[in-house]
């Protein structure tokens, strides 16, 4: 190999003209929007709040079930919702599911003490309850995203007659696979110590997320839109993104310090010592049908993590699949975008005729 | 349609430019090189000092998850973004008060951060080194350096920085050290909130602590409340209509439902109180678990 002056000259010209054009168009996309598909508010609890999608006009004949989508907490859940074209909302909406979205909002010092048994028994249990009431039926089909996953896995184990369906995306269920790098970094945390610290901000979140792989998450990807597609919608879809990675709402210090502990640390779900408001949570006790999708290349909830499901859970109609991405490829990349929304719907049609579990 | 960026102090533009300056540099490392060989084979390994020492600055200044909590207590040289809240007496307040000392929790940080260091140190070393390896071993491209041929060089320092990473951040000592940092940094905290706890009692003001104990009663209320049969059967029958809208506009669902939601839910969107009363007596005759 080999570069003269001049050619060497030439190359820092190019890159420093892409460079200039890429930051134009990220100036202009600073405005981008997110949540295109239209909604209202059902109920609200403290800092949560249901929302309803508005059906779409274009839709096919609509399923007799709603379904409920439960978030993570560490996450915004417009993620789900991004764009039109990157919008997992929008498709289920296309295919005539009745969607609800609980948003968990932001905690605040008021909430400092709010644990998990709040989020999963009275948060989401109160958005079941309502979704159940307002539809005069006994179950609908729930779908649990991420660390939303976990609670939706507990609250299914809690209350099986409430539950026809469960859909969980990438939700850990071993919290201490050999793989899972953020399990090894927060089994020696001192939770109570960090309890009384007080409720943990997002900016503390992000920055773990992104210490998993400093050099492809805090640098590569730039670089990579430096030479990639940057006409200005790819820039804008990028923009979006990059908020929803540097948009983590602050932590209620209970409720997450007892996740780290009660899972990361103690790997309580598989362990079968979980328990919340002094009930036992056993996942043997889930009989639904059970759609597992995980992400094969995930950094954060590792496939082994997620895959563990079907060992514990005590469904004959479990399926599980990997999809070939990471763990937000799962909702933006064009492999999750072809293959997720799809495999749901199908899944839930299969599925819509039959009757809840037995209780 | 929302902007939740607004009020976001984060500027995309302005990650990428710091992304890009870094970039450039390494292109201007690995271009001297190159030109350094010209009309011969260049020789990469003298450029691995070069590499490792740039990569350990920028791995001294990212953010690892002792070193997020060291900053977010306000530690941190660099003054990260992701505090838990200002200090608001700064270093000197940590002084003092019960609990381990301050000054003692400082020196542990130090000594961890040093630790730390060291860590970053091996990870730069290790990085570099393989990126020459594999360099000799036929991995670099191949003419004159064009800017695919830089970027190819750069996405193979990528990969070598990101296995040299991975396999020190995953060692029972970094682990541990991960820990310590993340666990003494939060005691120094609270070692500081402390002491600001006792000038807000001695200006009489309300503390920390004082706060803390009335959301606990107040959330020991609440439960206690919740428990109680008889109100449960009160706000069952919508008999509550100071803490509970009866019905809940579902356009303008602004109102704030009572202490548990599940009560809350039965004042859904349709419902009437003898409506929601024959449901109760519904559920009851099917034996359906009281919604808590």
């Amino acid at each position: 190999m080999s570069a003269t002056g001049g050619e060497a000259a030439g190359i820092f010209l190019d890159l420093g003209a892409r460079v200039a054009e890429t930051l134009a168009r990220l100036r202009e996309a600073r405005g981008v929007t997110v949540g295109g598909s239209a909604r209202r508010a059902v109920w609200r609890h403290g800092k949560t709040t249901l929302y309803r999608y508005l059906p779409l006009e274009q839709a096919e004949r609509g399923a007799e079930r709603p379904l409920l989508i439960c978030f993570a907490l560490v996450n915004r859940p417009y993620i789900l919702d991004l764009e039109p074209e990157f919008s997992l909302v929008r498709r289920l909406l296309e295919a005539g599911l009745t969607v609800y979205l609980i948003d968990w909002g932001d905690a605040d010092d008021g909430d400092r003490l709010r644990d998990l048994n709040d989020y999963i028994e009275s948060e989401l249990g109160g958005c079941v309850r309502h979704i159940l009431d307002a539809h005069g039926i006994e179950a609908l089909d729930l779908m649990g995203v991420c660390q939303g996953g976990v609670f939706t896995l507990c609250y299914t184990a809690l209350h099986p007659q409430q539950v026809a369906n469960l859909v969980t995306l990438t939700a850990p269920v071993d919290f201490q696979t050999p793989e899972d790098l953020l399990s090894k970094w927060l089994r020696g945390i001192d939770t109570e110590l960090l309890a009384r610290a007080g409720n943990v901000p997002g900016e503390m979140l992000n920055a773990i997320f992104l210490s998993l792989m400093p050099f492809r998450l805090m640098q590569q990807k730039y670089v990579r839109l430096l030479t990639g597609r940057s006409d200005r919608r790819a820039v804008e879809t990028f923009v979006r993104m990059e908020r929803w990675i540097f948009d983590s709402p602050p932590q209620a210090a209970v409720a997450f310090t007892e996740f780290i502990r009660w899972l990361y640390q103690e790997n309580r779900l598989v362990r079968g010592t979980l328990s919340l408001g002094g009930r036992h949570v056993d996942l043997g006790r889930i009989r639904q049908p059970i759609l597992n999708l995980y992400a094969a290349g995930d950094h954060i909830v590792p496939p082994a993590a997620s895959a563990a499901m079907g060992r514990y859970v005590g469904s004959s109609d479990y399926t599980a699949c990997a999809i070939e991405t990471g763990h937000i490829g799962m909702y933006v990349s064009r492999k999750g975008r072809a293959e997720i929304p799809g495999r749901i719907i199908s899944w839930l049609r299969e599925r819509q005729g039959r009757r809840g579990p037995a209780r | 349609m929302q902007n939740p960026f607004a009020a976001s102090p984060l500027s995309p533009d302005a990650v990428f430019a710091g992304a890009a300056e870094r970039f450039f540099e390494l292109l201007k490392t690995f271009g001297l090189q190159a030109a350094s060989g010209a009309g011969g084979a260049p020789e990469w390994s003298s450029v691995a000092g070069a590499l490792a020492q740039q990569f350990e600055q920028w791995l001294g200044a990212s953010p690892a998850l002792g070193a997020s909590l060291a900053a977010s207590a306000g530690f941190s040289p660099a003054g990260a973004p992701w505090a838990f809240g200002q200090v608001p007496l700064g270093m000197a307040a940590a002084s003092g008060g019960e609990g381990e000392n301050p000054w003692e929790l400082l020196v542990r940080l130090a000594q961890l951060q040093g630790q730390l260091a060291g860590h970053w140190s091996e990870i730069a070393k290790s990085s570099a080194e393989k990126f020459v390896t594999r360099l000799r071993a036929g991995g670099a491209p191949v003419g004159e350096l064009t800017s695919e041929g830089a970027l190819k060089l750069y996405e193979l320092w990528v990969e070598c920085a990101e296995e040299a990473y991975a396999r020190t951040v995953r060692t029972e000592e970094f682990c541990h050290l991960q820990a310590q940092l993340a666990n003494t940094s939060t005691a120094l905290l609270l070692a500081q909130r402390r002491q600001a706890d006792a000038l807000a009692r001695a200006w009489g003001l309300p503390t920390r602590e004082e706060a803390d104990a009335l959301q606990r009663q107040i959330r020991e209320l609440r439960d206690e409340l919740a428990a109680k049969p008889a109100a449960k059967g009160a706000a069952k029958s919508g008999a509550k209509p100071a803490a509970q809208p009866a019905a809940k506009s579902a356009a303008a669902p602004a109102a704030e439902p009572p202490a548990r939601p599940a009560r809350a839910a039965r004042a859904g969107e349709r419902s009437s109180p003898k409506r929601r009363a024959a449901k109760s007596a519904k559920r009851a005759r099917r034996g359906r678990r009281p919604r808590a």
